[in-house]
């Protein structure tokens, strides 16, 4: 028995939070020295599963084994010493700290005094693994793959023999993946076990030996990855055959809606985060952006909604220059902005306030007179909840108690509910599951085809090749250049979005996002008859 | 007489520094761990009236000491038990132990009030904490006698403030300590006992506290009248301490010696007036009020500049006032 | 091996809450009961003194009322007030200086148009004086805190020990400009305000009832309607769930808050004005530590308006109860109320935890 014993076996754990059940009876197991993809749709419960195996959650019942011995984990101490390290989704750094004390602070030999060789000592275990870094750089001062790095050779360091990833590459670019899947695999060549937790098929059948798929707080099997395709995968996850594709609607496409020009737009602490972008929206079009997360795409929505101020350059308007209007006059002129951050209910709704006055938040102080109009508020919600089937007890329902996919259908039925001609839109389907997903896919091609100019951000490249009619690309507030989404692919998109390819500079004697029949010049507007042929990107 | 004046201004600025460095140092070992602590005040007040009176009824000043310690140190236990264990709110936390720590202040005293001023052993015991002269640095002109011939709880408060400097920085349970306050999610995941860490560091911050509350006792109070309590304000004056010291405990030494500067001002002007007639001959007409406003206008001026400075080197743990949750999600 | 461990729970019902609390306050007196007792007090009588506010057996039962309205009027407005900023995550705990600042400005204007114009004038403009320069701070406190981000806790924190300086420098000097003292005493005392600077009432048989009391009961009710119906109400609920969202919805955070937090501090100087114009003189101890009972009132209520009149009521009960059972017992004074306040608020707390978690033993192997 304990000769072929798995490295990790759970039998039957559940786990609920509240009346909630997050995982019900889970058997999982992982074998010496495989790499297990965790597959699963968002809210499937996998993370919660690998939180109990890294000791941050206690599960109700159940219990885990390892190597053929049950164990139980109560602490993220029981499972550092029982060899399970976990690279968490947002990392778990200290800013301030520098790299070599993020690594020291849980080394169990540290002694009591902080001796300053404990940077060379970091850096010398860190090279043993492979791994080159500078042990006195600050964890702020880190990119996002630095991070991730670091956070790989804490878990080393510490002797993990299991290594738990969650949702390592949602962050990362496709050549940074390539280095981490690199990475996973030299760690497996070492004898590690690694359990990788995602929802990217691509990525699982590049990477993984074997798949567990959940489905709903449910374990549902584990197949060899080389026997299995993407397609048996997506219904194993979904639980019923689904249409993978997206549709693209082709709509005749319109004059610029929104047109941009030399746009500069500042971060918060005073630094650039937009530089100098030109670009437009048509109507009748998706533009997708595409960049890693904090290249200027926060910022660069704010500032069209007029919530942040524009350092120079213009945002025309059927014409009429945005800049300096207030949020108020643009969104009367229907421009409609979504934004949903990372945490999903920072910005747009009000968590705590009912549905009925999140859907009131834009235009409450339209009716007449001191007091606020309740019962139009809650007539439009019920509207709201019955054009996109939200599942909510009452419009009078605290919205941070809906679930993930009826919050953000709140935030988009909202904006949709003032009949925009420009709709910004980031992250729309952040977390959600792939009904919900196709759903926001659904409505934002709706509204393309009543003619309105979609402005689509977005993370995930295949669904923005699938939806978008083109793709604009950013890297540290500059723009990369703009492709049509049925001439690209991720390969090229992903070169852009590092940097390493550059369009704008690459096009000679033509400026890059500046429309033939930019309505600056009424003249040029006049000439561009042929709207099929688009803008000067090609 | 001129230098008579002198060393005496600066002595009482030691004596009345020093209870805000107790105080200060207190916090700010509560704040490392992540918790703020508004309950100072009350904190101090029942480490000073069981101290004191532990230290009257046994006439020894190390029971003193202890008592008033453990009593501040439980106290913090109760800080700890709502705001970690039962995930209270930490600012109303800290506002109850005020008033609860006061009231108990108050009430003992009532209890005992009619003997207070004159328990039988309280002049002997006052005196076991009379000055120490420390050979050769006392003998210094000037500044000799003013910072060298105290009694054994101002020097102790110096060596608090250094050893926790010591601790914070150079040590790796400092090390772990001060990642709890900056983001006890990642301490957690790498193993360190939040719990444990932040219960004792708010009872070891709590206890200092309760010392600085008995040397009020000693040096300030002494007598118990029924009206004023002997902490006086101190323990908010400690919390805006922190802020100025920007969390260090080294720079709150110096910190605590300005403020104390301020508060001899308060007692002092009319001999510095006589003495220097037309240097400081004005500090007489200052009324007596606004010295004892002057650390509190002092700090808001500190807290309104540095906010509109955005200092960027703040050493604020980020993760203070919110309470820790490991299955939040 | 046995361990504990906690989860959040929403399966608590309404009747179940209440129970918790009411399990909360008893357990309260019955720590207070174990002080009394300790100092050979009987609890029992002490608590029927407190609870009846003396009224059984008093042959003047109007001036016990009396008596518990003076302190009720300050309590429940300053406690509104401040759960306006609270319902913004302003902290702000500058009650008392607010409050005294209200009173200053009432005596100001008590002295100095009493004697010249009539009751129906000098109340008014006593309230709008204490009201504004309140205001004024609550302004600047939300100033500093929009634009620079300054921490509001410490700042009203600051202020209310300067206010405090304030008001003992105006009452401990005597000089010729200090018209805020009694000219006939050697000694500094604050003076008598004039007659027609005193707050009127209605005479109900032996009871006066003063004007405070009903317009204490319409700025309560006021602003339940205020945060309930209309758009500032609105707009407050929404800055202080997530100012993120406020900008994005475009509403002027700024204007906001300096708008509440000056409504805010205004209410507490009037408090401060009521209290100085009902008692015909100001003292520097007049906030009766109103300031900081409102922080803790405001926060027991959960910031609901009703709750907080309720809680009000209780408090003043507590705090003039002890007042009347202490008279007779030399070796206890009004502390004992902040005391009992204390225990309660604890108890009140350790009910919200376990409303809000259960303790969940995992152990042995004895699982499903």
């Amino acid at each position: 028995m304990a000769a072929d014993a798995y490295a990790i076996e759970l039998r039957g754990i559940s786990k609920s939070f509240g009346s909630v059940a997050a995982n019900k009876n889970i058997n999982l197991n992982l074998r010496k020295g495989e790499i297990l993809a965790l597959l699963g749709e968002n809210g499937s419960g996998k993370t919660t599963l690998m939180n109990m195996l890294s000791g941050i959650y206690t599960p109700d019942s159940g219990s885990i084994f390892i190597e053929g011995k049950e164990v139980r984990i109560t602490s993220p101490d029981d499972a550092g010493k029982l060899g399970i390290g976990m690279v968490h989704q947002h990392f778990k750094l200290i800013e301030r700290f520098t790299a070599a004390d993020n690594i020291w602070i849980g080394k169990k030999d540290s002694g009591f005094l902080l001796k300053n060789s404990r940077n060379k000592e970091i850096e010398k275990i860190a090279a043993q693994f492979g791994f080159d870094i500078d042990p006195t750089k600050l964890v702020m001062n880190m990119s996002v793959s630095e991070k991730q790095t670091l956070e790989i050779i804490k878990v080393l360091c510490y002797g993990a023999k299991v290594i738990i990833l969650d949702e390592p590459t949602a962050v990362l670019t496709i050549q940074e993946t390539k280095k981490l899947f690199d990475v996973c695999r030299k760690m497996k060549e070492s004898g590690h076990s690694i359990i990788i937790i995602t929802h990217k098929l691509n990525e699982v059948m590049e990477i993984s030996d074997r798949v567990a798929i959940m489905r709903k707080g449910e374990y549902i099997d584990t197949v060899e990855s080389s026997k299995t395709s993407e397609k048996e995968l997506t219904e194993l996850m979904v639980g019923h055959k689904v249409d993978l594709n997206i549709d693209r609607p082709i709509i005749e496409k319109t004059k610029p809606l929104l047109e941009i020009r030399d746009i500069c737009i500042d971060k918060d602490e005073g630094t650039p985060a937009v530089d100098k972008m030109s670009f437009y929206i048509r109507g009748g079009e998706v533009l997708g952006v595409a960049g890693i997360a904090g290249s200027g795409q926060k910022e660069l929505c704010e500032a069209i909604a007029g919530l942040r101020k524009i350092k120079s350059g213009k945002i025309i308007h059927k014409g009429e220059n945005l800049v300096g209007k207030s949020s108020k006059q643009i969104s009367e002129l229907g421009i409609a902005m979504s934004f949903i951050p990372e945490d999903r209910l920072g910005m747009g709704l009000a968590p705590s306030l009912s549905v009925a006055d999140n859907v009131m938040l834009k235009n409450y102080s339209d009716s007449f007179g001191f007091m606020v109009d309740r019962k139009k508020a809650r007539k439009e919600a019920h509207e709201i909840v019955d054009q996109l089937s939200i599942v909510t007890p009452s419009v009078d329902t605290p919205v941070r108690r809906l679930s993930g996919g009826n919050v953000q259908k709140v935030l988009l039925g909202r904006e949709i509910k003032s009949a925009p001609n420009v709709l910004v839109t980031a992250y729309p389907v952040r977390g959600l599951d792939i009904n919900s997903s196709y759903t926001i896919y659904g409505i934002i091609n709706e509204q393309k085809k009543k003619g309105v100019g979609v402005l689509f951000i977005g993370e995930d490249l295949d669904v923005m090749l699938a939806l978008c009619d083109k793709i604009m690309v950013m890297c540290h507030g500059k723009l990369m250049g703009v492709v049509h989404a049925n001439k690209t692919d991720k390969e090229q998109l992903g070169l852009m979005m590092t940097g390493a390819l550059n369009l704008v500079d690459a096009k000679e004697g033509k400026t890059a996002g500046i429309a033939k029949d930019s309505a600056f010049t009424p003249e040029e507007w006049e000439e561009a008859t042929d709207m099929s042929e688009g803008g000067s990107e090609e | 007489m001129m230098l008579d004046v002198i060393t005496l201004f600066i002595f009482n600025i030691v004596i009345y520094s020093i209870p805000l460095l107790y105080a200060t140092c207190g916090e700010i070992v509560i704040e490392k761990s992540g918790s703020l602590n508004l309950g100072v005040e009350g904190t101090m007040a029942i480490g000073a009236v069981f101290g004191f009176l532990a230290g009257c009824s046994a006439n020894s000043l190390p029971v003193a000491l202890l008592v008033s310690f453990i009593t501040a140190a439980l106290v913090g236990a109760i800080f700890s038990l709502f705001t970690i264990t039962l995930q209270a709110n930490q600012n109303v936390t800290g506002l109850t132990i005020t008033t609860i720590g006061v009231a108990v202040y108050f009430f003992v005293g009532n209890a005992l009030g009619k003997d207070w001023p004159y328990l039988p052993d309280a002049d002997k015991f006052v005196q076991q904490s009379s000055a120490i002269e420390i050979p050769g640095l006392s003998q210094i002109p000037l500044v000799g006698k003013a910072f060298f011939s105290h009694n054994i709880l101002v020097y102790l408060a110096v060596v608090i403030a250094i050893l926790l400097w010591l601790y914070f920085e150079k040590t790796s349970v400092g090390l772990k300590l001060r990642a709890i306050g900056e983001n006890p999610g990642a301490a957690d995941s790498l193993g360190v006992h939040i719990v444990k860490y932040k219960y004792l560091h708010i009872m070891l911050g709590s206890g200092i506290m309760g010392i600085g509350g008995l040397y009020m006792g000693l040096n300030l109070g002494g007598t118990f009248e029924g009206s004023n309590c002997w902490i006086n304000g101190y323990g908010w004056i400690a919390i805006a301490l922190v802020i100025f010291a920007n969390w260090s405990t080294s720079k709150a030494i110096f910190g605590t010696f300005v403020f104390g500067f301020f508060n001899t001002l308060r007692i002092y002007n009319a001999p510095l007036a006589a003495t220097f007639p037309n240097a400081l001959g004005w500090l007489s007409k200052i009324p007596a009020q606004f010295f004892s406003a002057l650390p509190f206008i002092v700090t808001l001026i500190v807290l309104i500049v540095s906010s509109m400075r955005k200092s960027k080197n703040s050493n604020c743990p980020t993760a203070i006032g919110l309470n820790y949750y490991r299955e939040d999600r | 091996m046995k361990s504990f461990h906690l989860i959040r729970r929403s399966d608590v019902t309404l009747k179940q809450k209440v129970l918790l609390y009411i399990l909360g306050i008893v357990i309260s007196f019955v720590i207070g009961g174990i002080f009394l007792a300790s100092l050979g007090i009987n609890p029992i009588i002490y608590y029927r003194d407190m609870i009846t506010i003396g009224l059984i057996g008093n042959r003047y039962p109007a001036k016990c009322v009396e008596g518990f309205l003076k302190l009720f009027v300050p309590l429940i407005i300053t406690s509104v007030a401040l759960s306006l900023s609270f319902k913004m995550r302003f902290w702000n705990i500058g009650g008392e200086g607010e409050f005294i600042t209200g009173a200053i400005f009432a005596a100001l204007v008590a002295f100095k148009l009493g004697p010249v114009l009539p009751t129906t004038a000098v109340i008014p403009l006593m309230g709008i004086a204490a009201a504004l320069a309140a205001g004024v701070i609550g302004f600047i406190t939300a100033h500093l805190k929009v634009k620079f981000n300054t921490n509001e806790t410490l700042v009203t924190l600051m202020v209310n020990y300067i206010m405090l300086y304030v008001i003992k420098y105006i009452g401990e000097t005597k000089a010729e400009w200090n018209f805020f003292l009694r000219d006939d005493s050697e000694r500094p005392v604050f003076a008598k305000f004039p007659e027609s600077a005193m707050m009127p009432g209605i005479k109900i048989g032996d009871f006066t009832l003063l004007a405070s009391v009903i317009i204490a009961i319409l700025i309560t009710v006021g602003v339940y309607y205020y945060i309930k119906t209309t758009k500032h109400g609105f707009e407050v609920s929404v800055v202080g769930d997530s100012t993120n969202t406020a900008k994005y919805a475009g509403m002027s955070v700024y204007k906001i808050t300096v708008r509440t937090i000056f409504i805010s501090a205004a209410l507490i100087g009037l408090a401060g004005a009521f209290t100085a114009a009902s008692s015909g003189t100001i003292s520097t101890d007049i906030t009766n530590n109103v300031g900081w009972t409102g922080v803790i009132v405001a926060w027991l209520s959960k910031l609901s308006t009703p709750a907080i009149a309720l809680v009000s009521v209780l408090i003043s009960v507590l705090q003039y109860g002890c007042q009347v059972a202490s008279a007779s017992y030399p070796s206890i004074d009004h502390n004992f109320a902040d005391l009992m306040q204390g225990i309660f608020l604890f108890s009140i707390l350790a009910a919200d935890f376990f409303g809000n978690f259960k303790i969940v033993k995992t152990g042995g192997k004895n699982d499903a």
